[in-house]
């Protein structure tokens, strides 16, 4: 494959490093932001190289990629290419609007996911299990060997070439839609596209369910959760949401909403709403 | 002692490296089982241990907060026990799944209130451009994250799992149950975040429709961004159109404006 042939030396190695930073995204995997840090960590080289002369715009951009993200890992680097040429334009274009990388980042994780998980987990990995379980059974020491080969082969060489893919398809085309003054088209568009995601995967990521219900002389006159559901479903997380949004907009650091929540989940255990 | 520590690697080495090495299945019955054999001296046992709880694993797809029992735990302790007991996996299991079910619960509460209040660490630290700091708490967090959890194993196999699961279940239940109504309420935090990036007033009733099409219509991820994709296509269509029609008429004027120069200079 001639994937990244146009690239230069630089980017080249550029390319390479994020590639092998970017399957320890999940090592850092917390509930916030899921492998945020370890896609900052990931996005590292292509930061230091492209804002080296800009210590501001560095920070901007080390502060942009650590937020939320989750997908897939080997689909993970993928994304991590186009930002990298996303934030290459941004380094060299003044009027660049770079809320436009979390739109695509935003718009790709989910599908990316969808895809990747039924994919990988779904799919691969119940096919080299079956084929491993059955050498373990007849005590072949290979076994384990041969299920993290066949796995991992096609789990890396994904990653790899999503890596070159990315970065290549990004440059390419991002260059010619500012090249044709598309650009505030294309970020307008994929801010679209972020928001109906951000929208989703509120609903899919963020989970409450009461147990309370109402009962009278041992009958149930009111499940509370169908009562919810009946206004709109998934009211609560709604609310929820916009409750983090407003808070943060009001200045609340992040970490009093993570110690915030903790305790309202407790508090809605102990008095037995959920 | 020795065995525990050895479980222990054995468990830390699946649950951990399958996050260092970029999803690499490390944590798996049929890797874990069969690693704890070996380094117990009883390889053969292993395998038959791991093929067994692979089987049982196989459709558990364990993402996020909410599946049943840890298959690394489950594997490392079933095959420490099956090699120090005797005995086969059949009378291993029931010994070894209600410790796997609760160490799952332990994985979560670690998850969510360990690793989750240093999830601003990260974007502190960038924006004082500590690159560095980053990186030492990417890996310092996923040591921290599964180190702990390894302790499970290690006391498991040193005083026997009726004894460990004992004391964590002596943790009240109200407790371990709030903290996953939390784990399950945290992702508020980040998509607020996310949101924070990317709000516009002009176009943010799109967050409506993304939200209704999974509450509602129940439609898969990819599925919302295809027909995201529609939108904003339909969109930037009509945007430009506009842009080209104001310029349009940009020109059309100022055509104009000249002809009536020229007029009043004639």
């Amino acid at each position: 494959m001639k994937l990244g042939a146009d690239l230069t030396k630089e980017e080249k190695k550029m390319v390479n490093k994020m590639f092998w930073r970017s399957g320890a995204m999940y090592a850092s995997v917390n509930p916030v932001t899921m492998g945020g840090g370890g896609f900052c960590y990931a996005m590292m080289p292509f930061i230091n190289y492209f804002y080296k002369n800009n210590e501001e715009k560095r920070r901007e951009a080390l502060a942009r990629h650590t937020s939320y993200f989750s997908t897939t890992i080997p689909c993970a680097s993928f994304v991590m290419g186009i930002a990298g040429s996303m934030e290459k334009e941004n380094s060299e274009k003044e009027d660049f609007d770079a809320n436009s990388i979390t739109s695509i980042k935003t718009s790709l994780m989910g599908p990316l996911a969808g895809i990747g998980d039924s994919l990988f987990w779904g799919v691969w990995r119940v096919v080299a299990a079956g084929l491993a379980i059955g050498l373990a059974n007849a005590g072949n020491i290979f076994a384990p060997i041969l299920f993290l080969l066949a796995f991992n082969i096609p789990n890396v060489l994904c990653r790899y070439y999503g890596a070159y893919l990315g970065y290549s398809l990004g440059s390419q085309y991002i260059q010619k839609m500012y090249a044709n003054g598309l650009i505030e088209v294309l970020t307008k568009a994929a801010s679209i596209v972020g928001l109906i995601m951000v929208g989703a995967m509120t609903s899919q990521t963020v989970i409450f369910k009461t147990i309370l219900n109402f009962s009278m002389q041992g009958q149930s006159v009111m499940d509370v959760q169908s009562a919810l559901d009946s206004i709109f479903v998934g009211i609560i997380p709604l609310m929820l949401t916009f409750g983090c949004f407003k808070l943060l907009e009001k200045k609340v650091s992040v970490i009093t909403l993570i110690f915030g929540i903790v305790v309202l989940g407790i508090l809605l255990s102990v008095f037995g709403i959920c | 002692m020795y065995d525990a520590i050895v479980v222990a690697i054995a468990v830390f080495i699946g649950v951990a490296g399958h996050e260092l090495l970029g999803m690499a299945m490390l944590s798996r019955p049929i890797v874990v089982a069969p690693l704890t054999g070996l380094l117990m001296g009883d390889l053969q046992t292993g395998l038959i241990v791991g093929a067994a709880l692979e089987t049982i694993f196989m459709g558990v797809v364990n993402i996020g907060i909410s599946s049943t029992a840890e298959p690394a735990l489950a594997a490392g302790l079933a095959a420490a026990f099956a090699i120090k007991l005797g005995g086969n996996v059949d009378t291993i299991i029931p010994l070894v799944f209600p410790l796997a079910v609760l160490g799952l619960q332990l994985m979560n509460m670690i998850f969510s209130f360990v690793i989750g209040p240093f999830a601003p660490k990260f974007r502190e630290l960038a924006l004082e451009g500590k690159d560095r700091q980053i990186t030492r708490l990417h890996f310092g967090l996923w040591f921290l994250h599964y180190g702990l959890y390894a302790l499970i194993p290690f006391f498991a196999v040193l005083f026997g799992s009726d004894v460990v699961q004992k004391i964590l279940e002596s943790i009240p239940e109200v407790i371990m149950n709030g903290l996953t109504v939390a784990g399950n309420m945290l992702p508020a935090v980040g998509m607020a975040m996310l949101m924070r990036m990317l709000w516009d007033n002009k176009i943010a009733v799109y967050f409506l429709a993304g939200f209704v099409c999974v509450a509602y219509l129940k439609l898969p991820l990819i599925s919302i961004a295809a027909l995201g994709i529609v939108v904003a296509v339909v969109m930037a269509q009509v945007d430009f159109q506009i842009k080209n029609v104001s310029r349009a008429k940009a020109a059309v004027t100022s055509a104009a404006e000249t002809d009536d120069k020229e007029d009043f200079f004639a």
